[in-house]
């Protein structure tokens, strides 16, 4: 039985511990959203969080994940509820076909995260690993890079207020 | 599942679609119900085939075309909805399930491709679109008691004196009304949607991981299926031990199928874990003796030996060469080349009470339905087919071999299957874009006209393999023996009587000449091919455009003028290459990089993309592309950008990677590490240019991808020196 938080949940689960974290979250606990490309880490499609860092997790076991913090793209916006990634998304038409657009929000969310003002070879960096068959690099890149001015402009006006 | 009974008279009647091939063609199952797959809400409205409206206002949008990336439901819902008068973004949009009603007006089959749809439905759906409204303002003017004449709409409602009221509210008076069959249309100038550049419909979904791909259904004691298949195309399984395989947790069934041999257990990891246990042996068939050299070998030996069949034969050839100032000949080569889309093939079927639902993201459901049928027994009205959203697909998905497998799978195990395909199977399995050897020997004269234009290609054909995945699923009732016999004599057809066009299309007909041959000889090794992103246009342009820059160097004029001069009988054409070059002129690139030219017509587009290129270590580095496109009216400016950015993207992943080699009959390339696809760092920025136009749409999808190879070799040959005529492009 391994345990971890997938989420904000608790979760437990007597699923092979060799298995890999996708497939768990995608046929044990019915997320679908993380998706599965190429089962070899290659590709991204199943980027998730663990503890605030994007991981490929086609591969890696849940024996791995025990007692850590995962986060798929249902945990970090709703369509009601949208992390302001998932909003300049829409707003920019980023997806064609949209199935590998899980896992390219959730390596940009953590790119975000941990580096608030990336550079254009930054976000290259952090998102070469995510394939996008449609070819869709040139909105993912600028959707990141607008995203981060904002969030940056909207901080400096709060603290300007406060 | 309650459905609307609806004869084909009556739909006729309360549509009036025009164009006769549209609906009146003939059903190529020969057994279509005239039962809509619609599911009525609580007084739903169902005044034709693409829309049901209900009372509190909800607009339902049956999309007849498959959604996988290029934007149909957002571009189809705007045909309808600019007539209808309801923005696309306040429709619901579902897919349409499988009737005639949905077929693709330019095929006659339910299917989505060849860039098709815009075109296809752009007079069709707004006649639908305006249809309904027609109805809904006579619905309104009895309720409200108001002449017809004083009630204008607007997204949604009717609007009388200044005073809203919602379309849904007229339902049950227009269900006793007769819809007007040719409402009129609205000229250009009164577009609301059409050429507004608004979000994509699809975009929140896709943006949070609640799109639903098919890889996504999961049913009540659905059960996990993979297939072991034989490295080489056609080997049929010879021996297997299950034991090993059967013992490993989970695992419920191991089952000998068509295609070789599936493991089935509770959970897609269970399975894929247990069928790496399994040893199958594989018979040998001829392929099983053929290496990637053998093929060139035999495209080589073919090219110098065989005449071929003719294509096109106008003018006279020899005099046209005889007249020429200077001749130039070369040949060109491309590679077999996968798809590769993201998401791998899958589908799951439920087999239950003698009836059967297949879910799969395919570019033409009908084909899943019929395939069910056939592999079940189960007769077609029984099996009720649920199209989801797909990816990218790229042609790949008209092929439905993994709806066989889990048809045989779900009838042997009596167990709903969920069965997917690996990477590797995606890579190695698959249906391939046929490689191709073309050659051209073409004439011109110093004042740059071209005096001949003598083409020949040597490659497979994808008609007859298409036919062969096609015709079990579009004509269920048809036994194997009559459809190996039509599939063979396709085969020989295309092999000695006439040309496929598919193999040739795009290799001779831009530029003026008097003096034309095509030629083609087909030379096959068993290898399945298929249609793949623009089909022949993505390797004929690479010769065709190649050659013509050589051409232009031998009669000492500017590629792209001399294009201009040799595009008098395709004024389109002419006029995209006159616009890219005024920008190409504007352009000044940075030191160390070199500026390529193409141009390319297909699909009834034209386009010219202007390649910025660096050539450092041999390594080829595009940092710009700027396409000039004209497609008709751009329905949505903004989906017709991201197609040609797409479109650049795929076609440079071909033009800078793609490759694909056969020892001993197996692909030997599995996964994205040996099969590279472009990421972010090496993607050019793309601009994309749209001529203006009032003319009906043409297509999209596909015409941005065949001219990035040439112009990025055109660039190459700009820094290098090096003409580079083979595909993926490599330094010497």
């Amino acid at each position: 039985m391994i345990e971890f938080t997938l989420n904000g949940q608790t979760v437990r689960t007597d699923d092979d511990p060799s298995t890999p974290l996708l497939w768990v979250v995608r046929d044990t606990f019915k997320l679908k959203g993380s998706k599965f490309g190429c089962g070899a880490g290659l590709c991204g499609a199943c980027t998730m969080h663990i503890d605030n860092a994007a991981m490929r997790t086609c591969l890696m076991p849940i024996s791995a994940v025990a007692g850590r913090q995962v986060t798929t793209i249902e945990g970090l916006g709703t369509l009601d509820n949208m992390h302001p990634l998932q909003t300049a998304w829409v707003e920019a038409s980023v997806p064609q076909c949209g199935y590998c657009q899980s896992g390219q929000i959730m390596a940009a969310a953590a790119l975000l995260k941990n580096n608030p003002s990336p550079t254009e070879a930054d976000v290259d960096a952090a998102m070469s690993g995510n394939i996008c068959r449609c070819g869709c690099y040139g909105r993912i890149k600028g959707t990141i890079l607008n995203v981060a001015q904002q969030s940056l402009a909207h901080n400096a006006a709060q603290e300007q207020k406060a | 599942m309650s459905t609307l009974n609806m004869s084909r008279r009556q739909f006729l009647k309360t549509t009036g679609i025009l164009g006769g091939g549209l609906v009146i063609g003939f059903s190529m199952t020969g057994c279509s119900s005239n039962e809509l797959p619609i599911r009525l809400a609580p007084q739903g409205f169902v005044p034709n085939a693409f829309l049901q409206i209900t009372p509190d206002n909800g607009i339902r949008f049956y999309c007849p075309r498959d959604e996988m990336g290029q934007g149909v439901t957002t571009g189809l819902g705007t045909l309808i909805g600019e007539e209808l008068d309801v923005h696309p973004k306040n429709m619901e949009i579902l897919f349409a399930g499988v009737h005639s009603d949905y077929k693709n007006p330019d095929f006659g089959v339910q299917g989505t491709g060849g860039s098709s749809s815009l075109k296809a439905h752009y007079l069709q759906l707004r006649q639908v679109g305006a249809n309904t409204r027609g109805l809904l303002v006579a619905a309104a003017a009895q309720d409200l008691g108001v002449a017809a004449g004083a009630i204008s709409t607007h997204d949604g409602h009717i609007v009388v004196a200044g005073k809203r009221y919602p379309y849904g509210q007229f339902v049950q008076t227009a269900a006793t009304l007769e819809a007007p069959t040719e409402a009129p249309l609205k000229s250009n100038a009164e577009f609301r949607y059409i050429g507004q550049a608004f979000a994509r419909v699809d975009a929140a979904a896709k943006s949070t991981g609640t799109a639903e791909f098919g890889i996504d259904i999961d049913i009540p004691n659905m059960h996990h299926a993979v297939v072991r298949r034989s490295p080489v195309a056609g080997a049929k399984l010879k021996s297997v031990d299950k034991t090993a395989a059967l013992s490993m947790p989970g695992v419920t069934d191991v089952i000998e199928i068509s295609s070789g041999v599936a493991v089935v257990a509770e959970k897609y990891w269970q399975a894929k874990t247990a069928a790496a246990k399994l040893a199958p042996v594989w018979a040998e068939v001829a392929l099983s003796q053929v290496n990637s050299s053998d093929i060139r070998a035999d495209y080589h030996q073919a090219m110098q030996q065989d005449e071929g069949v003719v294509d096109t034969d106008e003018g006279d050839i020899e005099a046209g060469l005889a007249t020429a100032d200077h001749i130039v000949e070369a040949e060109y080569w491309a590679p077999f080349l996968a798809h590769a889309p993201l998401e791998p093939m899958n589908a799951v079927v439920r087999i239950e009470n003698g009836e059967a639902d297949v879910w799969s993201g395919t570019q033409g459901i009908v084909a899943a339905q019929g395939l069910v049928s056939r592999f079940s027994g189960i007769p077609l009205e029984k099996v009720r087919a649920h199209n989801t959203y797909l990816d990218g697909a790229f042609g790949r998905r008209g092929t439905l071999t993994h709806v066989i497998e889990a048809t045989e799978v779900a009838v042997a195990s009596n167990k709903p299957i969920h069965l997917l395909w690996s990477r590797e199977d995606d890579i190695q399995n698959g249906v391939y874009r046929p490689a191709s050897l073309m050659k051209i020997k073409a004439g011109v004269k110093n004042d740059g006209s071209i005096t001949a234009w003598q083409a020949k290609r040597v490659g497979g054909n994808i008609t007859p393999k298409t036919l062969q995945n096609m015709m079990p699923a579009l004509f269920p009732g048809l036994n194997d023996g009559t459809i190996d016999f039509m599939v063979g004599l396709s085969r020989d057809v295309f092999a000695g009587w006439m040309v496929d066009h598919a193999s040739v299309e795009g290799l001779y007909e831009d530029y003026d000449t008097d003096n034309k041959t095509v030629n083609h000889v087909t030379v096959e090794h068993d290898i399945p091919l298929t249609f793949w992103r623009s089909v022949g246009h993505s390797y004929t342009s690479f010769a065709k455009e190649g050659i013509t820059d050589e051409l232009a160097e031998k009669a000492g004029m500017d590629p792209v003028a001399f294009r201009l001069r040799n595009t008098q009988g395709n004024p389109r054409l002419n006029n995209v290459i006159r616009v890219a070059q005024q920008h190409m002129l504007a352009m000044q690139p940075a030191e160390g990089r070199f500026l390529g030219f193409a141009a390319h017509h297909s699909f009834a587009t034209d386009v010219a993309e202007i390649a910025e290129v660096s050539v450092v270590d041999k390594t080829i580095r595009v940092h710009k592309v700027t396409c000039i496109v004209d497609c008709g009216i751009a329905v949505n400016p903004d989906i017709v950008r991201a197609q040609m950015e797409g479109s650049v993207m795929f076609g440079l992943t071909a033009a800078l990677y793609g490759d694909l080699e056969l020892a001993q009959g197996a692909f030997q390339q599995s996964n994205f590490h040996d099969y590279p696809i472009l990421k972010m760092h090496e993607a050019p920025q793309v601009e994309v240019i749209i001529i203006d136009s009032g003319t009906a749409p043409t297509g999209v999808g596909e015409p941005g991808l065949p001219p990035i190879a040439p112009a990025v070799a055109s660039a190459v040959y700009q820094a290098t020196g090096q003409r580079l005529r083979s595909l993926p492009l490599k330094i010497a």
